[in-house]
């Protein structure tokens, strides 16, 4: 499990003030595959510093909840088993439905993303948009490395996530 | 005459995966199996060969939920072994470190995992759909439990400012102030939890334990104190393998730890009440004769309530730490070079029960040998003893209530199979 590790530097004095979208990159990088959310928000911290929050978190849903409280845009990446290919990405925005189950699968802990978006919904700590990327695992054993394929997936992942936010991020910098 | 296997493939809302058999031939419990299939861990293996100061953060990725109980057990360990002592401020902020792993562990334990039993619903999403605001409270606890966590030790989970001797930095006089007022607002918080778990409704249970947790001299027990228990056993942690023996079951993939000679024994949040009670300060004793929780309590369902006044007693021993607090000049006491092998050992109280750390140095401070005995390890047999008399006493029930009946009974003790290896899946078979 990786813990919650710190936050990119504060917003530049444009973007200060205003609620910056969020990303938030789950899972556990000692466990292989599992670690592709963490890849994503170490490879996009540099490229969005300052202008949007990147995090990195175990997945936990009570972690979660306090992280993406009161956001606007938050974008969540972790694996998932769903039966499709190994490195294939799905991404949908959370709003009514209630995510697939697959979301619920990766986690050790007795509350996974889908359920802390179920508690989000339920206590009224949810943020205006959630996007989440789901990136099929392969090798969930214990070891440090991507699956080639998934290696990819989180390219893919970090670009898909920048032409999302580039809007945002570029309305941030002349604000 | 029929027989029946009742089954529970996976067990919900304990920290880890295992499953849970019963065999009932007529109306007798044949046999009563807590099964951990979570592969081993092998913690003990990899030691071997690390230099001793990268034990507490190795053994901090056992758990992810105690991480503090390893660094504690380890780091106390250790400077047994190199002849160094930490007191004073040091000795305190430990136990501030410790006092934050309590609060978010219990809170959780008592809010997501345990009310939904009491108040009737599968599980703590539903709870909070009827009871947001008890949950949103129960939350609020959690975060200050991970606040002061990172405070201490530098992020909420794996704390990494933990070192043999004490810390890599220690806080400023300022920050740790700063964080009071969070502090007494979990105070509150707590109290109202005991409040709250007062109003649940308790199987009418009571169980004949043999409670085994530290007792120190003047203090409610953290990171010392003699082994007691409460048939009159009260030995130094040095003792702890002359009295307590690991055997394997060939259902589990944790080893079950017994008194030698004798059986299952508890720890945990039952039996540091019944030891301890006469060390809680001063509000903790109020709220607990306030809702009538006069030691020793004997029944498990009633342990919500104890875990509440834990908190309790957790906030207001971080209170009395900050408000002392007088920063030391030094973070850490320097540990000096092996002089020859060496050994030591220590036991420390997590929020589930003491944990033991035993370790062997080699003349250059590398491990030789490592034990590591878990809570939930200790528990595992007293837990199935819990159910068989459940089962014994509910055998009329159909298999469905019986299976959720069963489940309750053992997440009264709050288990981590992480922690003991690692998962938990209930099967009932009734022949």
């Amino acid at each position: 499990m990786t813990p919650a590790a710190p936050s990119t530097p504060p917003p530049t004095a444009a973007a200060r003030g205003r609620t910056l979208p969020l990303v938030i990159g789950c899972g556990n990088e000692h466990r292989h595959d599992d670690g592709c959310g963490v890849a994503v928000a170490r490879a996009l911290r540099g490229t969005v510093r300052g202008r949007a929050r990147v995090v990195e978190c175990d997945g936990e849903a009570t972690a979660l909840l306090d992280l993406w409280e009161d956001g606007d845009l938050v974008v969540v990446v972790d694996a998932v088993r769903s039966g499709r290919p190994v490195g294939s990405v799905q991404r949908m925005e959370v709003t009514a439905e209630s995510l697939p189950a697959s979301f619920a699968t990766t986690s050790t802990h007795g509350l996974s993303l889908a359920q802390a978006v179920a508690l989000g919904r339920s206590l009224g700590r949810f943020p205006n948009r959630l996007v989440i990327y789901g990136v099929e695992a392969g090798e969930l054993g214990m070891g440090v490395g991507l699956t080639p394929a998934v290696a990819r997936a989180v390219d893919e992942v970090t670009a898909r996530i920048e032409r999302e936010l580039a809007p945002l991020l570029e309305e941030a910098s002349h604000a | 005459m029929t027989d029946r296997t009742i089954s529970v493939d996976y067990l919900a809302r304990v920290e880890g995966e295992g499953a849970l058999k019963v065999r009932i031939h007529g109306w007798n419990v044949e046999e009563v199996e807590l099964q951990i299939f979570e592969p081993p861990r092998f913690f003990e293996a990899f030691l071997r060969g690390r230099g001793y100061a990268e034990a507490p953060d190795i053994t901090a990725r056992i758990c992810g939920i105690c991480p503090v109980a390893y660094q504690m057990s380890s780091c106390h360990a250790m400077e047994q072994a190199l002849g160094i002592s930490v007191g004073g401020q040091l000795r305190e902020l430990r136990r501030l470190l410790y006092c934050g792993e309590w609060i978010e562990s219990h809170a959780l334990h008592i809010y997501l995992l345990h009310a939904p039993d009491f108040l009737g619903y599968p599980d703590a999403i539903r709870l909070a759909k009827d009871h947001p605001l008890a949950v949103k409270k129960g939350l609020k606890l959690k975060k200050a439990g991970n606040a002061l966590m990172s405070l201490l030790g530098g992020r909420e989970i794996h704390p990494i400012n933990v070192r043999v001797g004490g810390f890599y930095r220690v806080p400023s006089k300022e920050e740790l102030e700063a964080f009071r007022p969070e502090l007494e607002s979990a105070l509150e918080l707590a109290e109202e939890t005991v409040h709250f778990a007062h109003t649940f409704k308790f199987p009418d249970v009571k169980e004949d334990y043999d409670f085994v947790a530290l007792r120190p001299p003047n203090e409610y027990p953290l990171n010392e104190g003699n082994v007691a228990s409460s048939t009159g056993l009260e030995v130094p942690a040095s003792r702890f393998e002359e009295e307590f023996q690991e055997v394997h079951v060939r259902h589990s993939n944790a080893l079950h730890c017994v008194r030698k000679g004798g059986g299952s024994y508890l720890v945990g949040p039952l039996a540091r009440y019944a030891l301890n009670y006469d060390r809680l300060p001063p509000r903790a004793t109020s709220l607990a004769r306030e809702v009538d929780l006069t030691p020793p309590v004997r029944n498990p369902f009633r342990s919500v309530l104890v875990r509440a006044v834990e908190i309790v007693f957790a906030c207001e021993e971080a209170l009395r730490i900050i408000d002392q607090y007088d920063p030391p000049e030094s973070a850490w006491v320097p540990a000096p070079a092996p002089s020859g092998p060496t050994e030591g050992c220590a036991v420390t109280e997590a929020p589930r029960g003491i944990l033991y750390h035993r370790y062997r140095l080699d003349e250059k401070g590398l491990i030789a040998d490592a034990k590591i005995v878990a809570p939930t390890s200790q528990n595992q047999k007293r837990i199935e003893d819990d159910v068989r008399h459940l089962v014994t006493r509910s055998v009329h029930l159909d298999d469905e209530s019986l299976g959720y009946a069963c489940e309750r009974a053992i997440r009264n003790h709050d288990p981590c199979i992480s922690c003991a290896t690692h998962f938990l899946d209930l099967e009932v078979v009734r022949d």
